[in-house]
């Protein structure tokens, strides 16, 4: 053989290995480019009482080195998308078949991991089982539903033993949605521990939604209905402090002015019904719809999904990651500059960065083309008795108080992160260890959660919502029902500043084991978690 | 290509050598320009001399800073180091390293970013040369950290992993030995190291602390590696002191308390650590004995606070003293407390001095009273002292150094 036919046979043989290589490839749907319009996720509906999905877990990196993480769906009506919003009633049941496939090798080490072993969940058994957990790799993975008040057991939602690598066949999640939930915004997200940062990052979570709310809200009713699903991505977000990173809305990058930034068309003056979920890693919004630069009024509707007591007017909401906010939006008039930002947040001395970011630009038309309207739901939510009836009035069981707390090496880091029960020594995470506190079912305990640390924290505890009773010992004027909220940084010279929320461990169906945690996931990560028993 | 890639670590070599070639024939200049005085024979001028760490390309600087009689600071150079700095890293991390014998009057600075160690000539505040180690020697993120005995300079390159070996010459010149490589028993990265006479005590930043014998100049292990006794609840070290006759070792702790642990080290390794909590100011990694070595300060890195415990030389055993308030420009200027340094070559050391950092960063001044077994500390008047060069001063040395 000549070397030309040689050189053409090898390249050959190359061209035909790598093409079959690309197919096999583990691959993440195209995001959208700088600008253009903003758009609904994609939607998946429930039908006759009954949500069933199935998820492929892959990964793949963009051109601009952003790790993609996605829960890929195909459907014959839309083809392959990621992250579609998952649309149910109360009462329905979700049916969610996961396949994971990762295989990426994420940018660096979780933080805190190189300083002691790689954490490990108890071996399988002999029957492989995920939900016996197994060893935490970056390419192992699960779910948890955020927000929804559901058991903390496995194919539900539980974080702890579950484990499903990326050899596993599909895993089943069945979940029933409470009938006497609320009806209101959650989401979904990976959430296995020391990886969660990356999955995040990689914009894996998806929008959850509750029907229902125009029957708890009339005046949502009818209003055409925009969901934004903000994320966060860092080339590596594993590298202390982040480094730089880019806000998305709808994968949508927001980075102006160094690219254009999405659209969102209105008609002049006319109301829309806005849920915004904050999937970010670690970023602290504060949401604005600004006329020029003047911020409007804005109508509350829910937080964390559970709709408020009383719908204020509001020009800012403040959503911590993980964070949930519904609200009606009044467009602006004709040839009115108009936005929506992310003001910016303060997150403390040794926070990380949080500045004020253009979200999308709005543009009004009188032919603009709105989205759908909210969709009624079919049921009516069970009215009577709603979790968590009566919180404020209860007296509490227990008082507990908690505080974060950080150990840094250095002004570069490695940290570890703490969530502590005041008496206790603090440690990092371990899923060997046993739960901090232990509790029974019935119990309603009142916690004053401390922040002793110069950043802001998000405290977030799977199962329940909670009722936000007062922030630095000043009782709040609206006290809202809430599954995440921001606990301010200290300062340095004053007391700790502190939240006081009450728990209620009444519902038999959260009996068992399950997390609380900071939301900023770096943080949960390298260790700012605990486990709470709850016993029948 | 091949033959290409083998050749670079020899032309880095030969770089390497002509640098230092450059760096000598300053060092001759310099000396030459030194009034004749045997730095040992006279009351030397004081400094502090602060590790600005500076990272642009070839910017790191020293700034020195006179002490006067009550132990105030007066600015007097800012000299160039002849590299990079880190811009931070480890809170224990010893940037500046400062030998004061019969043969040489010294400050080392790391330059993290540019693998290199700046020499000056204290007196005059001059830069001697900036010193390679060995062509894979590299600070990474963390920089670098420095330990000195009368005869050696041992740098620890938290990027590579390396402990490299320099000779001091005259005129403060470096001569490169020899690179160790050294890893923690959880493959954390060096943290904070100390050396008296054979010893050698590096502390690794994931709960590992290990020695090596230093007795034949390069670190050769004591095979004693082992997880602190305070790192299983989190209490990782961070910094290390050695007391003057190297019967101790003790760590300071990054927790999130005032938490210490102290190795009986008489046998020739380390014993396991006894773990000492001695108060609750936030985060206790940087330890440093007072001259009469009677107390023990520990700098609250995150906390803007310096503890000063009582320390039995005899048993090794430290017990509460008293913690200073928080110090002015605490989270509104600077955020972080480097390890502290002592004023006095003797006694108690009289008054500390605390690198912060910040930006721009600066040096706190404490003053220290013990009588009758209670101490206080208290800020000084005009404390702190701005370091306009630093944005990320996290090590200070003073000179003269302690005896030991």
């Amino acid at each position: 053989m000549t070397r030309f036919y040689r050189l053409l046979f090898i390249s050959a043989v190359l061209t035909v290995f790598t093409t079959s290589l690309a197919a096999q490839l583990p691959d993440c749907p195209l995001r959208p480019k700088p600008g253009g319009p903003l758009v609904n996720p994609p939607d998946v509906f429930s039908q006759n009482g009954v949500l069933s999905a199935a998820f492929t877990m892959r990964s793949s990196f963009d051109a601009e080195g952003y790790l993609h993480v996605c829960y890929n769906y195909d459907s014959s009506s839309t083809g392959r998308v990621e992250a579609p919003t998952l649309r149910v009633n109360p009462g329905d049941q979700l049916m969610l078949q996961l396949t994971n496939r990762l295989i990426y090798n994420p940018p660096a080490p979780p933080r805190g991991q190189a300083r002691r072993p790689v954490m490990t969940m108890p071996a399988r058994g002999t029957s492989n089982d995920p939900c016996t957990g197994g060893t935490m790799v970056a390419t192992s993975t699960n779910v948890h539903f955020h927000g929804l008040n559901i058991p903390p057991k496995c194919h539900q939602d539980e974080v702890i033993q579950t484990d499903i690598e990326n050899t596993d066949p599909p895993f089943e999640y069945s979940v029933q949605i409470p009938k006497n939930d609320s009806p209101g915004m959650f989401w979904y997200h990976p959430h296995l521990h020391g990886f969660a940062t990356v999955q995040v990052n990689g914009g894996a979570p998806g929008a959850l939604i509750v029907g229902g709310m125009e029957k708890v809200k009339p005046q949502v009713g009818g209003l055409p209905e925009r969901v934004f699903v903000i994320r966060q991505q860092f080339t590596d977000p594993n590298k202390w402090l982040g480094g730089t990173n880019q806000l998305t809305i709808n994968y949508h990058q927001a980075i102006a002015p160094l690219g254009a930034s999405p659209i969102i068309t209105m008609k002049p003056e006319a109301k829309e019904f806005w849920r915004v979920a904050n999937a970010s890693n670690q970023a602290f919004l504060a949401l604005q719809v600004q006329f020029g630069t003047a911020p409007q009024p804005l109508e509350l509707i829910a937080l964390d999904g559970i709709p408020v007591t009383n719908s204020t007017m509001v020009t800012t909401i403040q959503l911590p990651p993980a964070g949930r906010a519904e609200f009606i939006v009044q467009g602006p008039p004709s040839n009115t500059a108009a936005s929506f930002w992310q003001s910016g947040v303060d997150t403390g001395p040794i926070g990380n960065a949080n500045p004020a970011q253009l979200l999308a630009t709005i543009e009004t038309s009188a032919n603009a083309q709105e989205p759908p309207a909210l969709p009624p739901a079919p049921t009516t939510p069970e009215t009577s008795p709603q979790r968590f009836a009566g919180l404020a009035t209860v007296t509490p069981t227990t008082q507990r108080k908690l505080y974060f707390a950080e150990a840094t090496n250095g002004s570069a880091g490695p940290t570890e992160f703490f969530i502590a029960l005041e008496g206790q020594t603090p440690k990092v995470f371990n899923v060997d260890e046993p739960p901090s506190i232990t509790t029974k079912v019935g119990a309603v305990e009142d916690w004053t959660i401390e922040n002793r640390t110069g950043e802001d924290h998000a405290f977030h505890i799977h199962q329940v919502h909670f009722l936000f009773l007062a922030v630095n010992g000043v009782p709040l004027k609206d006290q809202e029902l809430r599954d995440t909220v921001i606990v301010p940084y200290w300062d340095g010279k004053s007391p700790y500043p502190s939240v006081k929320v009450r728990m209620d461990f009444r519902d038999p169906e959260i009996a068992g084991t399950f997390v609380y945690h900071c939301h900023v996931l770096d943080h949960e990560d390298g260790g700012m978690m605990e486990k709470i028993k709850v016993e029948p | 290509m091949r033959h290409l890639l083998n050749s670079i670590p020899a032309i880095f070599r030969t770089l390497r050598v002509a640098a230092r070639q450059v760096s000598l024939s300053g060092v001759i200049v310099a000396v030459a320009l030194l009034p004749s005085i045997s730095p040992a024979q006279q009351t030397p001028q004081r400094y502090v001399v602060t590790a600005d760490d500076e990272t642009a390309d070839l910017t790191n600087t020293a700034t020195f800073y006179s002490i006067g009689l009550g132990g105030g600071l007066t600015p007097v150079a800012t000299t160039a180091s002849g590299g990079a700095g880190s811009a931070g890293g480890y809170f224990a991390a010893v940037r500046v390293s400062v030998l004061h014998n019969a043969q040489a009057d010294c400050a080392f600075v790391g330059n993290g970013a540019s693998n290199t160690v700046g020499a000056f000539v204290v007196q005059t505040q001059t830069l001697a040369g900036s010193f390679f180690g060995s062509g894979t020697d590299s600070g990474g993120t963390v920089g670098v950290g420095l330990a000195t005995n009368d005869t050696y300079l041992y740098v620890g390159f938290g990027g590579s992993n390396t402990i490299g070996t320099f000779a001091v010459e005259p005129g403060c010149a470096l001569a490169f030995i020899g690179d160790t490589s050294v890893l923690g028993l959880n493959g954390g990265t060096i943290t904070g190291l100390a050396a008296r006479g054979n010893m050698l005590v590096v502390t690794y930043g994931d709960g590992s602390i290990e020695s090596f014998n230093i007795s034949q100049g390069m670190p050769l292990s004591n095979g004693d590696a082992q997880n602190s006794t305070g790192s299983v609840n989190d209490h990782i070290p961070n910094g290390v002191d050695i007391t003057s006759d190297g019967h101790y070792a003790i760590f300071g702790d990054a927790s999130t308390v005032t938490t210490v642990e102290v190795s009986d080290i008489s046998s020739g390794k380390l014993s396991p650590t006894i773990v000492y909590n001695v108060g609750t100011a936030w985060n206790s990694a940087g330890v440093w004995l007072s001259p009469d070595e009677t107390m023990l300060y520990i700098s609250n890195s995150s906390g803007g606070q310096v503890t000063a415990a009582f320390f039995d030389k005899a048993t090794g055993t430290v017990t509460r003293g008293c913690v200073s308030p928080r110090l002015n420009g605490f989270y509104n200027g600077w955020v972080y407390a480097g390890r502290v340094g002592t004023s006095l070559p003797t006694g108690t050391g009289s008054v500390l001095y605390v690198p912060e950092f910040g930006g721009p960063s600066s040096v706190g001044v404490v003053n220290v009273q013990v009588s009758n077994g209670k101490c206080t500390l208290t800020e000084a008047s005009g404390s702190p002292v701005s370091d306009p060069s630093s944005s990320a001063l996290i090590s200070i040395g003073v000179y003269p150094a302690r005896p030991f």
